[in-house]
C-alpha cells in the first residue's frame, strides 16, 4: 500500500544533468535541444550524427521546424498551478520567441525530463535553471549559425521574437532557417542566461495555454480519456480502513444491466484489496456496486475513533514540560485543534489503462508519473519499461496525486482483461473514504508567557499527530527559535488511517496554530500584533549557513515544515536559507497595503500572520466584519509576497488568491473524522468546500520585485490565512478561536 | 435498456440506456460530450452543470427520462460557428482556470446569470454562482462575470 513520495534523490536530476544538454537535428531538418539519455557517460557535451534524431526527439524541450515553428515541452504536470504555461515561459524568455508563436505540449513519463515532481512547489524552482541554460544555448546556437552566414562576429548579433538580427548590416533571418546550420554546430558550454532584469516575457501576465480547451469542454483531464473499446470499471474497498473483502455476491452482480464481470482483487503487492465490477459504462458500473453485498474483514481499525484520539493526544499532553516563568511575568496557556482533512480533489481519482503484448500504458491524473510505474512493476511484475505512463491534465491536485494507489488498481485490472481497455472512476464517496494521505489532525498544547516589557520570555509546546507521515512541529518554527529556552515536545497517537501530504504539509496545521498563538502572546503583552512581529524579526540573527532553514532552526524544518519531504533544496528548490529582512518587508508591505491599524468599531478587525513555505516569505493581513449574531464575512484579505523572480504574473497572483482562499475555507468549514475505523463524511453535504458567497470580495496580492531564482507558489498563500482570519476575528469580538473548523464556533458578540 | 431521443446543442442524438441512467453518464459515456464534469453525483458540486431549456440544471441529479423533451444545452454548445462567448473569451483572457475542472460548470451557471441579469450585481453573482471551485478561483470568476457584462 505505501506509495510514499519518491525522495528527490531517486531520480536523477535535472540540475545534475544540465551538462548533458543535447542539440540535434529534427528528422526532415530542424533543430532539436533536449537532454542527453546516458546517465553512465562522461561526456560532457553530446551532440547527435546527423540523422540519428529519431530516438532523441521525444526527449527534446525544444524543437524548431524550417518552417519556424516553435514546440516546447512542459515537463511536469499541471494540475491548476500552471507549470504547463510558465515552464515553457521560461524557455521562450531565454530562446527569444514570440509567446503566440509556440506551441507547448505535455510531456509523458520520461527520465531524460528529470524529476517530474509537481509537489512541494517545486514545479518552478526545480525546472528554473536547467530550462533557461536549454534556451540560452539553443539562442547561442541559432545566433552562431547567422553569424557563419554572415560573416560577422556573433556579438554583433542581437535576437527577437525568433529571429537573430545583424543591425550594422540590417540582416535579418528567422530561427528556422538557420536549424540546419545551428544543428551541426558544436554545443557551446556554459552559456550565460538573460540577466533577469532583461526580461520580456517572464513576469508579465499570460493566459494559461489550455485555457480555450477548457472553456469549451475539451478532452484534457484523467477522467475524459476514451479508448477504443474500452470498458469501464468500479472498485469498492472495505469503507473501514484496512479491510479487506472474505466473499461477494459475484454472481448476482454478474447478471445486472451491463455487467461484464466481478471478481475480488487480492494478494497483488501495494494494492488494497477490493471487489472490482466492470461494466459497459460508469453509471451501470456505480449502480451494480450499489447492489453489491460483501462480506468484510474489518480488522482491527474498527475500534478506531478520532473521540478517542482526542482523548489519547490530552493523556500525552500531561507530559508536558512546565515552563518557569521569570517573576513579573504573565503566563499565557492555550491549546490548538485541528481535524483530518482529505484533499477532495474536485475529480475524483480515476485512471485509464490497457495491458497488450507485455505492455502495461496508462493514462494517469498524477503528480509524480514515476510513482504509479514504480507501483505497477512491484505489484505485477511488469518490468519498468514496459510500464508507459501518459500524463493527463489533473483536476486538482494538492498534494492527493502524488500517490498513485488507483493507478495500480486499475491496472491490476486491465492485466485480468488482457487487451481490453479500462477506465477506473472513484465515487465521491469513495474519494472520501479512501484518500491515500489525509492532512493529519493534530494539537498543540501552548504554554507561554511574556514580561512587563512586552518581550516573550517563555515558549513551549507539545505537539500531538498520527503517527507518520509529514508535518512535525520544529524549534525551528518562528518564534520558536529565536525565544531563550523555547521548547517543542510531540508525542504521535497510533491509528490505521493515512495520513500524509496535504497542501503545505505540516505548515497547514502548525502555521494557524502557532500565528494564532503569537496572536495571544501579543495581547497579553498589550502589544499591537504588528509591532510585536516586527520586534520579533528585528531580533532575529543573520542568516544561517544552512540552506532553506528558517532562523536557527534545522535545515529543511522548522516553519517550512517541510521536514520529511526529502529535504529543502536550498539550490534545487532555489531561494537558499531565511533572510530576516526579507520577511520584514513583506510584513510591512501588507501592513500599508492593508491600512492596517485603523480605529475600527467593535464587530470589525484585522488580523497578521506570517509564513516562511517553501522558501517563499509571505505576509496576509485579514479584514473581517462580524455581526452582532455572529455572522462572519472576510471582507478582504492583502497579501504580500516574496518568492523571488515571478515566472507569470497571472497564475502567480492566482495560486497565491486560491491557497488563501482554500486556507480559509478549510479552516472555515472543513472537518473529517474517524468513527469505528472509518471516515464519517461521505460526500460534500457533510465536507462543505467553499463557496463564492463565502469568499472575500477582495483578495490583493502584492510581489515583491526580485531577481532572487524563484520559489515556491503553489502552497505558501495557505498557511497564513486562515490565522489572519482568526486572529481579525479575536480583534473584532474578542473571541478565540482554538478548535476547527471555526463554523462550529458561536461568533455572536451581543 | 430504452430508446430515447435527446435534443443535445441542437442536434437530436439517440441513446439507449437504462430509464434511471443520469444525463451526465448519459451526455459523457453515450455521446461523448466529456466537457459535463462529475464531481459528486449528489447535485452538491455543479460540475455537470448543463441547461435545460435556457435554465441551469445539474445533470447528475436528473435522468434521461426526465429530459427527454427538453432542449439540453452543454458547454461544447456554448460557441457558434467556433466564436466563444464573451463570457468564454473573458475567462480565457483574465485566465480565471486554474485545474479547470469546475470551469464548463461554472461558465453554465454565469452564462444563464447573464441571460437573465445582463449587469448583475455583488449579490446576484453570489445567489446564482453556488458551484464549487475546489481550486478556490473566485476572485476571478466574479471578475470575469463582471468583464463580460461589460462587453
Ligand atoms: S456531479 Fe452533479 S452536482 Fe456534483
Ligand atoms: S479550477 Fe480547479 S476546481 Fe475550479
Amino acid at each position: 500500500m505505501s506509495a510514499a513520495l519518491p525522495s528527490p534523490a531517486s531520480t536523477p536530476s535535472l540540475l545534475d544533468r544540465r551538462a548533458f544538454l543535447r542539440v540535434g537535428a529534427l528528422a526532415g531538418g530542424g533543430l532539436l535541444v533536449g537532454t542527453y539519455l546516458n546517465f553512465g557517460g562522461a561526456t560532457a557535451l553530446a551532440q547527435t550524427a546527423p540523422g540519428s534524431a529519431v530516438d532523441f526527439a521525444p526527449n527534446a524541450f525544444i524543437r524548431i521546424t524550417p518552417g519556424g515553428a516553435v514546440s516546447l515541452i512542459a515537463p511536469n504536470s499541471e494540475m491548476g498551478q500552471g507549470a504547463k504555461t510558465a515552464l515553457p515561459m521560461i524557455i521562450a524568455e531565454e530562446l527569444d520567441v514570440a509567446w503566440d508563436k509556440v506551441t507547448v505540449t505535455q510531456g509523458d513519463l520520461n527520465r531524460a525530463y528529470g524529476q517530474q515532481l509537481a509537489v512541494g512547489s517545486m514545479s518552478t524552482p526545480g525546472n528554473y535553471s536547467p530550462l533557461r541554460q536549454a534556451g540560452a544555448t539553443a539562442r547561442a546556437m541559432l545566433v552562431e549559425a547567422a553569424a557563419q552566414t554572415w560573416g560577422v562576429p556573433a556579438s554583433e548579433c542581437t535576437t527577437e521574437n525568433g529571429t537573430v538580427i545583424h543591425a550594422a548590416s540590417n540582416r535579418r533571418l528567422g530561427y528556422g532557417a538557420l536549424t540546419a546550420k545551428a544543428a551541426a554546430l558544436p554545443v557551446p558550454p556554459g552559456v550565460a542566461p538573460k540577466d533577469a532584469s532583461a526580461f520580456r516575457l517572464l513576469g508579465t501576465r499570460v493566459p494559461g495555454v489550455d485555457n480555450e480547451k477548457i472553456v469549451t469542454g475539451q478532452a484534457l483531464f484523467g477522467l475524459d480519456q476514451v479508448l477504443p473499446g474500452m470498458v469501464y470499471a468500479a472498485y469498492v474497498k472495505c469503507r473501514v480502513f484496512g479491510g479487506k473483502p472474505v466473499s461477494a455476491n459475484l454472481d448476482e452482480v454478474k447478471k445486472l444491466p451491463g455487467v461484464r464481470d466481478a471478481f475480488i482483487l487480492d494478494g497483488v503487492t501495494g494494492l488494497m484489496p477490493g471487489v472490482a465490477i466492470i461494466a459497459d459504462s460508469t453509471w451501470n458500473a456505480f449502480s451494480a456496486a450499489d447492489k453489491l453485498k460483501v462480506k468484510w474483514d474489518e480488522g482491527a481499525a474498527v475500534g478506531e475513533s478520532s473521540a478517542d484520539m482526542a482523548k489519547q493526544a490530552e493523556a500525552l499532553a500531561q507530559g508536558a514540560a512546565a515552563v518557569a516563568l521569570p517573576d513579573g511575568a504573565k503566563g499565557v496557556e492555550a491549546t490548538y485543534h485541528y481535524p483530518f482533512l482529505p484533499h477532495a480533489t474536485l475529480e475524483p481519482q480515476n485512471c485509464t489503462a490497457v495491458f497488450k503484448g507485455g505492455i502495461m500504458e496508462m493514462w494517469v491524473p498524477t503528480q509524480i508519473p514515476s510513482a504509479g510505474q514504480g507501483l505497477v512493476t512491484t505489484g505485477l511484475g511488469v518490468a519498468a519499461a514496459n510500464v508507459v505512463v501518459h500524463v493527463t491534465r489533473l483536476g486538482g491536485g494538492f498534494g492527493r496525486r502524488g500517490s498513485n494507489e488507483y493507478s495500480l488498481e486499475v491496472a491490476a485490472i486491465a492485466h485480468r482483461l488482457e487487451g481490453t481497455p479500462v477506465k477506473l472512476t472513484w465515487t465521491r464517496e469513495q474519494d472520501l473514504a479512501h484518500d491515500n494521505n489525509y492532512r493529519s489532525n493534530g494539537w498543540h498544547f501552548f504554554k507561554g508567557g511574556v514580561d512587563a516589557a512586552g518581550k516573550i520570555v517563555a515558549l513551549n509546546d507539545y505537539f500531538v499527530k498520527m503517527q507518520g507521515g509529514p508535518g512535525d512541529m520544529t524549534a525551528g518554527t518562528f518564534p520558536f527559535n529565536i525565544v531563550r529556552g523555547a521548547a517543542v515536545q510531540s508525542g504521535k497517537i497510533p491509528g490505521t488511517i493515512r495520513t500524509g501530504y496535504w497542501r503545505a504539509p505540516g505548515d497547514n496545521g502548525n502555521i494557524w496554530a502557532t500565528q494564532s498563538f503569537v496572536d495571544e502572546l501579543a495581547h497579553a503583552a498589550g502589544r499591537d500584533p504588528l509591532d510585536f512581529t516586527l520586534d520579533l524579526l528585528a531580533t532575529l540573527p543573520a542568516p544561517p549557513a544552512a540552506p532553506g532553514a528558517f532562523p536557527g532552526g534545522p535545515a529543511g524544518a522548522g516553519a517550512r515544515g517541510g521536514g520529511g519531504r526529502g529535504g529543502p533544496g536550498g539550490g534545487g528548490r532555489g531561494g537558499g536559507g531565511f533572510t530576516a529582512s526579507r520577511m520584514t518587508t513583506v510584513v510591512k508591505l501588507a501592513a500599508e497595503k492593508s491600512g492596517w491599524g485603523k480605529k475600527l468599531p467593535r464587530g470589525q478587525g484585522q488580523g497578521l500572520a506570517i509564513t516562511f513555505t517553501n522558501n517563499s516569505y509571505v505576509a496576509i493581513v485579514a479584514d473581517v466584519t462580524v455581526s452582532p449574531q455572529g455572522v462572519l464575512k472576510v471582507q478582504k484579505l492583502t497579501a504580500a509576497v516574496d518568492a523571488g523572480v515571478i515566472v507569470n504574473l497571472s497564475s502567480a497572483e492566482s495560486q497565491v488568491q486560491g491557497a488563501m482562499i482554500d486556507g480559509i475555507g478549510a479552516a472555515w468549514f472543513l472537518k473529517a473524522t474517524v468513527e469505528k475505523g472509518a471516515l464519517a463524511q461521505t460526500n460534500f453535504d457533510q465536507y462543505p468546500l467553499i463557496r463564492l458567497e463565502n469568499a472575500p470580495p477582495v483578495v490583493d496580492v502584492h510581489f515583491i520585485k526580485s531577481v532572487a531564482a524563484p520559489t515556491g507558489l503553489g502552497e505558501p498563500g495557505l498557511p497564513p490565512a486562515a490565522p489572519a482570519v482568526c486572529n481579525a476575528i479575536f480583534a473584532a469580538t474578542g473571541k478565540r478561536i482554538r478548535t476547527l473548523p471555526f463554523a462550529e464556533t458561536d461568533l455572536k458578540w451581543a | 435498456m430504452s430508446k430515447f431521443t435527446l435534443n443535445v446543442n441542437g442536434s437530436a442524438r439517440p441513446v439507449d440506456v437504462a430509464d434511471d441512467t443520469p444525463l451526465l453518464w448519459a451526455l459523457r459515456d453515450t455521446l461523448g460530450l466529456i466537457g459535463t464534469k462529475f464531481g459528486c453525483g449528489i447535485g452538491e458540486c455543479g460540475a455537470c452543470t448543463v441547461h435545460l431549456d435556457g435554465v441551469t440544471a445539474k445533470s447528475c441529479s436528473v435522468t434521461v427520462k426526465d429530459v427527454a423533451a427538453m432542449k439540453i444545452t452543454t458547454i461544447e454548445g456554448l460557441a457558434t460557428g467556433g466564436r466563444l462567448t464573451a463570457l468564454q473569451q473573458a475567462w480565457i483572457r483574465l485566465d480565471v482556470p486554474q485545474c479547470g475542472y469546475c470551469q464548463g460548470g461554472q461558465i453554465m451557471c454565469a452564462t444563464a446569470l447573464l441571460a437573465a441579469k445582463p449587469k448583475p450585481t455583488e449579490a446576484d453573482i453570489d445567489n446564482a454562482m453556488g458551484n464549487i471551485c475546489r481550486c478556490a478561483t473566485y476572485t476571478r470568476i466574479r471578475a470575469a462575470i463582471h468583464a463580460a457584462a461589460g462587453a
